[in-house]
């Protein structure tokens, strides 16, 4: 229920054309998304998009266990919001490429931890052959069966079709066959093609991008969808970009979740111009994209772009996911992220208790493994011991 | 409820911690030396006693948190005497009364390579045996009369004394705790470290007191023993303190004196509740929103129940009806700490220093001149100026440094000294608080920030600084301030296991007085940063703060801004904060080193500040202190 407070701001700010529509499961326009941005009440449309949020999962707010991998950032690509890729392995250029079997140890010296994903993203390096894709993934999958594998974006996927001759659909038969089980969302950071060729005109276009995700959800596969946001685009592109992801839902009901991601302008080129998103923006395009993506389940903030206070915050503004614990996290941290390098669960669940809300560990097929509806007993000794 | 049998010594230096125990109904004290205290304690004698901390050791007694006897540097009262110095000696008497102070001198003795034969003997015995390669350990008053100079020398062949307080400093830079408030496990309800708390309270503000009737009893020069008490001694149980009790304890253990000792500490959070009366929710809501009084059960019940975003509504709506015109006002502004030294020792500070510490500082002339000459030609118009309760400064110091700042620099507003220092400015130079106002005023005074308000309720204030000034004193304080047209912000620190009736007693304390004075300029709150204090944190999160913030808002209906603190929170919580109450962004500051000192920080030039401001949706503006518009 929408409070009286809440239907009185709206109606104050002439949003309650829109508040009828989202109260009575409409779905809203490009235009009314746009208004929404530009209201410039926080309070009033984070209340509209808690009461969605709230309608969906109450307050249940859901992360995983999961580690990071990262096998190269040699990549071909120049993406101009970049600060993770480098042109080649030298090591002047801080280049690296991880071996077989480092990837595949990397993960597995992190079994003891309780991980139940591994979330794959790399470089385009212009060199590795498609056995090692298929192989890292096979050879986790060996070792680890019950590991969830979510690898590679469809930018890479792409790249793979493209370098070794393979269609879309090939591709993701194969790294299938291997043992991965879901497709990472990154990759997608605007859609609209003036934005594209400004920041990253030599990778998977728009329609490349959702093209490997349509392929994917076809067979079965579910997958993520990202922004980039906070850099050169427009808010007009944001709301394309997700009307966009929203019609290609319609169409697979594949995606799982949406996940906004904060331009970091550290080590970057467009950093030098654009000094990045203030959280304001984050939390606005949070509430936005929780109204307008009426038929995604979720929408996630990752708390190693935003900072864990900021990502707290979002909790009332139409999030319902944490991400996880992020072992290993590089590549916002190589932006000038000043977030922990990973999070115990006991430090995701404080955050989100203290928020108001309910911690629900999940899978990567956003299964819920287990509600810690109770606090854990407070810890004992309630000030610091000092022993001799 | 039978009160506490409870041993204390009778020296001087205890008297701040006992004095006010007289007629306690809770604490029954019983007066005896300290070796006496720690086998009373042992026997089941006693259920409390102001323990030796050597006694702690293979014992699992529970420390009353945040209390104890000690010194920073020279104690005066724990000293190695004799006729000759300790290198000379072959063997050293060692007073009975006390094992702490045995173990110390054996530890410090050995640290300058000093091996000599220790034989127990009664201080009067050995003082005067402590002659050729003798040397005596003498605790206690006694103490007062073996140097040169002392009003009687009973002792005249004493010619060479070793402070041991100033020697175990030099070993260790740190404090050395001799004494402190320990009970058989199990005994001591939190009220009763409450009675303590309040106790010390008291005791440290009757120290010239204290001195004078010791004075007339014992002899000697009162002005001598007020120094001692207010200069000498450290009562409080901060983290170095505890850190030099470690150092104590360990060095003792591993030299095989005392077997291993592990602190335990008393519980000490007052659960006592008010009855409320039943309070609707939306009532209480709709009530904030509309801008009418609420009530402490109002309060409450929205500090407990209502969500971040109905606070934040209600709060809104209340900005909106007070800063109409969308503006967001910020100053540029620099944070100057003047000293790190300080002798309240509180749990949730992690920026002072005892004055023995290496990393101890005053700021000299020169270092005030390069930040005051940076501040202005960064644009800055205001010096924020705080720093921590130093025992050797008083009003003369302060005046001198407000007439030289402002010869200097006169176009720069000063905006110094919280309440708590104000409080020991009077107390150190032992004139009115009306006095030292009006001094201060004369030598360039101009606004007095909020600082050191924590959280305005005694239940929490003596758990969290036992030895800072209590809630009257602080409001009294501001209410001098104000009365003599002085103005000044107030602020809240939350987040240290306080409960909402706690909070919101502090909200409505400052309305009260706010209703009496109109000088609170502005409320700001912050939460409580645990890295390297060692109090546990209770709700210190950003949702709590910005909920916090709303509440606020719609509380303090009389106070007209609301200050984002964006340096613990980040800019984007603080843009939240906007829309959820707060109508300024603080300052740009060029340096605060008691946030950073205990954790996280932000930093943002003015900028960055504008941009953040007009992100939200704001237009940005700079002020003064007095939140007049200024030219950027």
């Amino acid at each position: 229920m929408l409070s009286t407070l809440a239907h009185r701001a709206l109606e104050r700010d002439g949003l309650g054309d829109i508040r009828d529509k989202v109260m009575a499961g409409g779905r809203l326009d490009e235009a009314e998304a746009l208004r929404l941005f530009e209201a410039r009440d926080l309070a009033a449309v984070g209340a509209l998009a808690n009461h969605v949020r709230e309608a969906r999962h109450g307050d249940l707010t859901f992360y995983n266990r999961n580690v990071h991998l990262n096998p190269t950032n040699v990549c071909v690509a120049s993406c101009k919001f970049c600060s993770f890729a480098r042109p080649d392995d030298k090591h002047a250029s801080e280049g690296y490429t991880m071996s077989l079997d480092q990837a595949v140890e990397h993960v597995l010296s992190k079994r003891p931890l309780g991980i139940t994903e591994v979330h794959i993203v790399s470089g385009l390096h212009p060199d590795l052959p498609w056995d090692y894709y298929l192989e890292t993934v096979r050879r986790l999958r060996q070792a680890w069966p019950e590991l969830h594998i979510k690898a590679y974006t469809a930018v890479e996927l792409h790249f793979f079709a493209q370098k070794f001759g393979k269609t879309h659909e090939q591709v993701l038969r194969e790294l299938v066959a291997a043992g991965l089980t879901t497709i990472p969302g990154g990759g997608a950071e605007i859609f609209a093609p003036r934005v594209r060729r400004k920041v990253c005109d030599d990778k998977a276009t728009a329609d490349e991008w959702l093209a490997v995700h349509r392929a994917a959800h076809e067979l079965g596969v579910r997958s993520n969808a990202t922004m980039l946001y906070g850099h050169i685009e427009t808010l007009a592109e944001r709301v394309d970009h997700m009307a966009r992801l929203r019609a290609l839902q319609d169409d697979t009901g594949g995606f799982q979740v949406f996940i906004p991601l904060a331009f970091h302008p550290e080590h970057n080129m467009i950093g030098k111009a654009f000094p990045g998103p203030t959280g304001y923006d984050g939390l606005r395009t949070y509430a936005v994209a929780r109204l307008f993506l009426d038929n995604f389940d979720h929408v996630k903030a990752y708390w190693v772009s935003l900072g864990e206070r900021l990502a707290q915050a979002s909790l009332s503004f139409g999030v319902d996911d944490v991400d996880g614990t992020v072992l290993e996290e590089r590549i916002y941290h190589m932006a000038g992220a000043r977030t922990p390098q990973a999070l115990s669960e006991a430090q995701l669940h404080r955050l989100i208790r203290a928020a108001g809300r309910v911690p629900a560990e999940r899978d990567s097929l956003y299964h819920v493994l287990r509600v810690h509806a109770q606090a854990a007993p407070a810890r004992t000794a309630a000030r610091l011991p000092v022993s001799a | 409820m039978p009160a506490l049998r409870t041993a204390a010594v009778s020296f001087l230096n205890a008297r701040p911690l006992t004095v006010g125990l007289e007629g306690s109904s809770r604490i029954q004290l019983v007066l005896a030396e300290p070796s006496a205290c720690a086998a009373m304690l042992e026997r089941g004698e006693v259920e409390l006693a102001l323990l030796p901390v050597a006694a702690l050791a293979g014992h699992d007694y529970e420390v009353v948190p945040g209390l104890a006897i000690g010194a920073d540097g020279p104690v005066q009262t724990v000293v190695l005497a004799g006729e000759n110095p300790p290198a000379e000696w072959d063997e050293v008497f060692l007073d009975t009364a006390s094992r702490t102070s045995q173990v110390l001198s054996r530890v410090v003795l050995e640290e300058m390579g000093l091996s000599p034969r220790f034989t127990p003997l009664p201080a009067a015995e050995g003082l005067e045996r402590a002659r050729g390669s003798k040397g005596a350990l003498v605790i206690g008053d006694r103490a007062f009369w073996l140097v040169e100079g002392a009003a009687r020398r009973p002792f005249p062949h004493v010619k060479h004394v070793t402070d041991l307080g100033r020697a175990w400093n030099q070993l260790t830079r740190l404090p050395m705790v001799f004494a402190l408030w320990a009970a058989r496990p199990g005994v001591l309800a939190p009220e009763d470290v409450a009675e303590l708390a309040r106790a010390a309270q008291h005791g440290l503000g009757v120290r010239t007191e204290i001195a004078q009737a010791f004075a007339r009893e014992a002899g000697g020069d009162p002005e001598h023993y007020r120094r001692y008490l207010t200069q000498r001694i450290r009562y409080g149980l901060g983290p170095y303190e505890l850190a030099g009790l470690e150092a104590f304890l360990t060095r003792a253990a591993a030299a095989g004196l005392l077997p291993p000792a592990r602190l335990r500490f008393a519980d000490d959070v007052v659960r006592s509740h008010r009855v409320r009366r039943r309070v609707s929710l939306d009532a209480a809501l709709q009530k904030g929103a509309d801008g009418e009084r609420l009530d402490r059960d109002e309060a409450e019940v929205l500090d407990e129940k209502a969500p971040l975003l109905e606070l934040g509504l209600a709060a809104d709506l209340r900005r909106r009806a007070l800063h109409p015109e969308g503006v967001v006002t910020y100053i540029v502004s620099r944070n100057v700490n003047y000293t790190n030294v300080c002798t309240t020792a509180c749990h949730f500070c992690a920026f002072y220093r005892p004055r023995g510490h290496a990393e101890a500082y005053v700021l000299s002339r020169e270092e005030l001149a390069q930040k005051i000459d940076e501040t202005v030609r960064l644009g800055g118009i205001e010096l924020l100026l705080q720093g921590g309760l130093h025992p050797d400064l008083g009003i003369e110091w302060y005046e001198d440094l407000f007439r030289w700042v402002k010869a200097g620099w006169p176009t720069i507003n000063l905006h110094a000294l919280s309440p708590e220092e104000i409080w020991h400015v009077a107390r150190t130079s032992q004139i009115p608080l009306q006095e030292t106002i009006a001094r201060l005023v004369r030598a360039g005074l101009d606004s007095i920030p909020g600082g050191g308000a924590e959280v305005l309720d005694d239940e929490v204030r003596r758990r969290i600084a036992p030895l800072k000034c209590s809630s009257d004193e602080w409001l009294t304080v501001m209410r001098a301030a104000h009365e003599q047209g002085l103005k000044s912000t107030a602020t809240l620190m939350f987040g240290v296991g306080e409960e909402s009736r706690h909070r919101v007693s502090h909200l409505t304390r400052l309305r009260e007085l706010q209703d009496e004075t109109r000088g609170f300029t502005a409320f700001i709150c912050w939460t409580f940063q645990p890295e390297h204090t060692r109090l546990e944190p209770g709700d210190n999160s950003a949702h709590a703060w910005l909920r916090v913030n709303a509440l606020s808002r719609l509380v303090l209906d009389n106070v007209p801004n609301l200050q984002a603190s964006w340096v613990t929170m980040g800019g984007g919580v603080a843009q939240a904060s906007l829309h959820m109450g707060c109508n300024d962004f603080g300052s740009v500051m060029i340096e605060e080193n008691v946030v950073s000192a205990a954790g996280t920080t932000f930093q943002m030039d003015s900028e960055e500040v504008e941009r953040h401001i007009r992100d939200a949706g704001f237009t940005p503006a700079r002020r003064n202190m007095k939140y007049q518009l200024v030219r950027a």
